[in-house]
């Protein structure tokens, strides 16, 4: 995988004609909007997110962030602009097929599977990439017996990793709030993305919560090979872990930059404190 | 790609290896059948074990019995698994009832030159009879199809009406038909004329089908409608449509084709529906128009509603349950309906998920158990944001 | 010509009866958003009630059930009718719906078919209405208010505009004014469209939504019962509480809110005409055996066309 990325960015460089120019976009955003009624609601937004990078997505309340994740998504469709993954363009696509193309996504207000087991709500966004049909699954075919078995135990050890084994036939609605935020993570990550979009995910928890997700955002970028799209509040977190940020503004991007760069930047610091853009 | 299979970071070791090394399931290709085998057995046993009067009142109620569970079994997959909302099943019934007795009525005398029951147990006029039902499952598949498309750009209630429209429909459609044609002679010499409307009965009905039903015929197909229910609900197919039940958002973000498991549903319901028609048909020798209407839906509504909603085996009881009641009080047939909407209203109240909400009654001694061992540990916040 | 022209005016007649009943239905969907069932039922109390009362009333007012009385008796009638509906509506709310007011939709809907259920057939028990039809008594006398005659010979055809259809025209009419009047200029009407709008805001201005709840329960079942009442007038032969004909009409007036836009007032009584139109000028140009399914097949088609009705506003679920 490492060999196949060094590739590209090699034959980005030769194109650009020179390495600096960084490394090629895994996800490519260009410009996209979409306006309700009149409301531009996110405008000219655009990103090129590298593979396994990791980045924010940051701005006041009500400034665009979870809508842009639904465009993404496929929730809405875009008035404008392309997205494209990898070499496959998004645009129209359904949010299921975004989902299989390779776009993950979690919800800022929980949206687990409450009358589902945990185990059941990760197999459920397993089963995305399984081939037998609907006649396999009522005579139970051996294909259907073995896909099953093998997504069952491909979620027991995703459940593993993250330390939910033990809750795995209780059901979703059972768990602890800051559990069922753990477990809407690795249920993203069970669609075997590409790309994982996590909006709020810090939200409700307490310091030492977030400290551990922190740590645990860095490692499923590591582990898994996927690039992180953020929405967050916490500052700090922010800061700490995204390698880039942009900084949304009633659905206008304000800035983008190195988390330094952003936090220095005189228009995301009238954003943030309320003074008008002319005094900035 | 790389990424078409799972692997799971640095663990990805491990896990790459029980990727590679098969994974075992147990027994052949075959032994998905055993349960239906053994299902069709018991209803063997349960055939040539009654008494030999077949047309006894007993062997009547349990033959009706078997055919409701059907019914209610397979709308549970649309309202309870699936999550929508459809008061229209017994059109599908009534479509598949009218397509497999028109086979038998006109193909018997075509073939066999009378309208009357023709050959033995499993002889020549079982197997058209069986033919016959798979026929009206089929035409009744498709009529689920067309019936579920609509279900696509609609929620709940608007879907309701919808399915309550279709059925509507169909008992207007039947009651326009021509009337039966009675003989070969009339049959062999008929013209375009007589066959504009098809002649079902019109609003009299159709009536003088051969009784085919027996026992054997109703439980075999009831143990597999019950078999596939069950499989299906345990299945990521299941799974699919219990997500579209619990949020279609989310599920569409999981890669969940929200549209298809719909269609799903009621084509699979519908199927079976209509295989309950043509039992049914064949077991009072009589279907009529009002067959379709919604009051006859409203009975296998309460059944899911009773039942569980997503529960096979809750349903099932309810569906035996709602069936002897009546027998069983001569008098009650006035009251039957209040005691129905009573029943309604009054479950919405105390426990709107259903005597066994989406569990099946043996899981449910399990979870009392889980819960008793668990107790204790950390309980969570009832209330998870919103 | 003059075909055309009395089918007009029996839809006119009929599409201001849907509209009446539409109205029920928009109000508490706007409302409460759920479909309530139950509605249909309330006409038929409507209708019923006028029988039960006229067939009491009358004979103690020294007016036998064949002859017509004055014009006040069907007045008195039609109030009192409207008042026992209401009544019923209120104590439906109060005791089915309210306890379910933050229950799942699916939930209130199968409520409401259990009332609906229960209503009719509590209707047709033998100390209640019955379980077989009954002939409305007279209480207009349904005279041809003009009459006009087209062609000659063979083709010479009559255009009669009854009383009983003017009667209906009219009072559904001013019904709806009045209506329109308590949703858009009073202070109980923007209490209603504040409660629609949002519940939980509402309830956080201040505003009592329980008793607007009741009100809206209450007017929907008033105009629910005219609507029964003024059936029995063009109709008078009064089908029992639980016959297909019931539903369907109840229905009818439904697949009307909808087609005009589901909460939608404006919406309502333009999908009552629209229903009326199309079945009546469909049973009078194709068939009338399928005036049913003309309706169901429009319903249909506009849902999958613009599922928000004719003048309803989309609404996008919230991520």
């Amino acid at each position: 995988m490492k060999s196949s990325t060094e590739g590209l960015a090699a034959k980005s460089g030769l194109i650009a004609g020179g390495a600096a120019s960084g490394p090629e976009a895994l996800l490519d955003v260009r410009e996209i909007g979409i306006s309700f009624g009149g409301l531009k609601a996110v405008q000219k937004f655009s990103l090129r997110l590298p593979r396994a990078g990791l980045y924010g997505l940051i701005g006041p309340n009500g400034a665009g962030k979870t809508t842009v994740f639904n465009l993404l998504t496929g929730v809405y469709q875009p008035d404008s602009g392309e997205i494209q993954l990898g070499s496959q363009r998004l645009g129209q696509g359904k949010p299921h097929e975004i989902t299989a193309a390779g776009i993950a996504r979690t919800f800022q207000n929980i949206r687990l599977f409450p009358s589902l087991s945990v185990l059941d709500n990760v197999r459920l966004a397993g089963q995305l990439h399984n081939r037998h049909g609907l006649l396999s699954t009522v005579i139970r075919s051996r294909g259907y017996r073995r896909e099953e078995e093998l997504l069952r135990q491909r979620s027991l050890e995703l459940l593993q990793i993250f330390e939910l084994q033990d809750r795995a036939d209780e059901l979703a609605s059972n768990l602890s709030y800051g559990h069922q935020r753990k477990l809407e993570i690795i249920r993203a990550l069970a669609t075997n993305p590409k790309v994982l979009l996590l909006d709020e995910p810090a939200a409700g928890l307490n310091p030492q919560e977030k400290f551990a997700l922190a740590e645990s955002i860095r490692q499923i970028r590591d582990r898994f090979q996927v690039a992180v799209l953020l929405i967050e509040h916490d500052m700090p977190l922010v800061m700490k872990i995204c390698e880039r940020i942009t900084v949304l503004e009633y659905g206008i991007t304000i800035s983008e930059g190195t988390p330094a760069n952003v936090q220095n930047d005189p228009r995301v610091i009238a954003a943030y404190l309320g003074a008008g853009l002319e005094d900035a | 790609m790389m990424r078409g299979t799972s692997s799971v970071g640095s663990d990805a070791a491990a896990v790459a290896k029980s990727e590679a090394a098969e994974v075992a399931v147990k027994g052949n290709g075959w032994t998905g059948l055993i349960p239906i085998a053994i299902g069709i057995l018991i209803a063997l046993v349960l055939h040539f074990s009654l008494p030999a009067p077949q047309r006894s009142y007993n062997t009547q109620i349990l033959q009706i019995i078997g055919i409701v569970i059907v019914l209610a079994v397979s709308l549970n997959i649309v309202n309870g698994m699936t999550g929508q909302f459809s008061i229209g099943h017994a059109g599908f019934m009534a479509v598949g009832g009218y397509t497999a007795a028109s086979i038998t009525y006109y193909g018997s005398m075509l073939l066999w030159g009378s309208t009357v029951k023709h050959g033995g147990f499993l002889g020549s006029g079982d197997w058209l009879f069986l033919g016959s039902c798979l026929a009206g499952g089929l035409v009744a598949a498709i009529a689920g199809y067309v019936v579920g498309l609509p279900s696509l750009r609609l929620r709940g209630d608007y879907l309701a009406i919808v399915t309550l429209g279709f059925g509507e429909i169909i008992r207007v459609v039947l009651q326009q038909t021509g009337p039966l044609i009675e003989d070969i002679e009339a049959l062999q010499s008929v013209g375009l004329k007589q066959l504009v409307p098809p002649p079902l009965g019109g609003s009299l009905g159709f009536s003088g089908i051969p009784k085919y039903t027996n026992l054997f015929w109703v439980y075999s197909i009831l143990a597999i409608t019950l078999v596939v229910a069950y499989r299906l609900k345990s299945s990521s197919a299941g799974r699919s449509m219990i997500s579209v039940r619990e949020d279609e958002i989310a599920a569409q973000a999981m890669g969940v084709n929200i549209a298809r498991q719909k269609v799903t549903a009621f084509v699979v319901a519908a199927f079976f529906a209509g295989v309950a028609g043509g039992l049914f048909a064949h077991s009072t020798g009589t279907v009529s128009p009002k067959d379709a209407g919604f009051q006859q839906s409203f009975d296998y509504v309460i059944m899911t509603v009773l039942g569980g909603r997503g529960s096979i085996s809750g349903v099932t009881l309810a569906a035996v349950f709602l069936t002897v009641l009546p027998e069983l009080l001569r008098d009650f047939e006035q009251y039957r309906l209040i005691v129905y909407a009573l029943l309604l209203i009054i479950m919405m109240l105390v426990r709107p998920q259903g005597l066994l909400g989406i569990h099946e009654v043996w899981e449910m001694f399990n979870r009392r158990r889980r819960k008793a061992e668990t107790s204790g540990s950390d309980v969570s916040p009832a209330e998870v944001g919103s | 010509m003059s075909d055309f022209a009395q089918t007009l005016i029996t839809a006119i007649a009929i599409g201001s009866l849907y509209a009446l009943i539409a109205l029920g239905y928009t109000m508490v969907y706007g409302i409460l958003k759920f479909i309530n069932f139950a509605h249909s039922d309330i006409v038929v109390l409507g209708a019923w009630g006028s029988y039960s009362l006229s067939v009491r009333v009358l004979p103690a007012l020294g007016y036998g059930l064949k002859e017509v009385p004055p014009v006040w008796v069907a007045l008195m009638i039609l109030l009192l009718a409207m008042i026992f509906c209401g009544a019923i509506g209120f104590t439906i709310e109060r005791l089915a719906y309210r306890p379910l007011r933050r229950a799942p939709r699916l939930n209130v809907l199968i409520t409401a078919i259990g009332v609906s259920l229960l209503l009719q057939n509590v209707g047709q028990l033998s100390f209640v209405f019955g379980a077989s039809p009954q002939d409305m008594p007279p209480l207009l006398s349904d005279r041809a208010l003009a009459t006009f005659s087209f062609g000659e010979g063979e083709s010479a055809r009559q255009l009669v505009i009854g009383m009983v259809d003017v009667v209906i025209f009219t009072t559904a009419t001013s019904l709806m004014l009045i209506m329109q009047y308590l949703v858009f200029r009073t202070k109980l009407g923007v209490a209603m469209r504040a409660v629609s709008f949002n519940t939980d805001t509402a309830a956080l201005m201040g505003i009592p939504v329980d008793r607007v709840v009741s009100f809206t329960f209450v007017l929907g079942s008033m105009l629910a019962a005219a609507a029964g009442f003024l059936i029995v007038m063009k109709y008078p032969s009064i089908s029992q509480p639980a016959h297909t004909i019931w539903v369907l009409l109840g229905l009818k007036a439904f697949v009307a809110a909808v087609i005009g836009g589901i909460g939608n007032v404006r919406g309502a009584v333009l999908g009552g005409f629209v229903i009326a139109f199309v079945e009546q000028f469909g049973a009078f140009y194709v068939s009338s055996n399928y005036r049913d399914v003309y309706v169901f097949t429009l319903l249909i088609l506009i849902l999958l066309v613009k599922p928000s009705g004719l003048l309803g506003s989309t609404l996008r679920e919230k991520v």
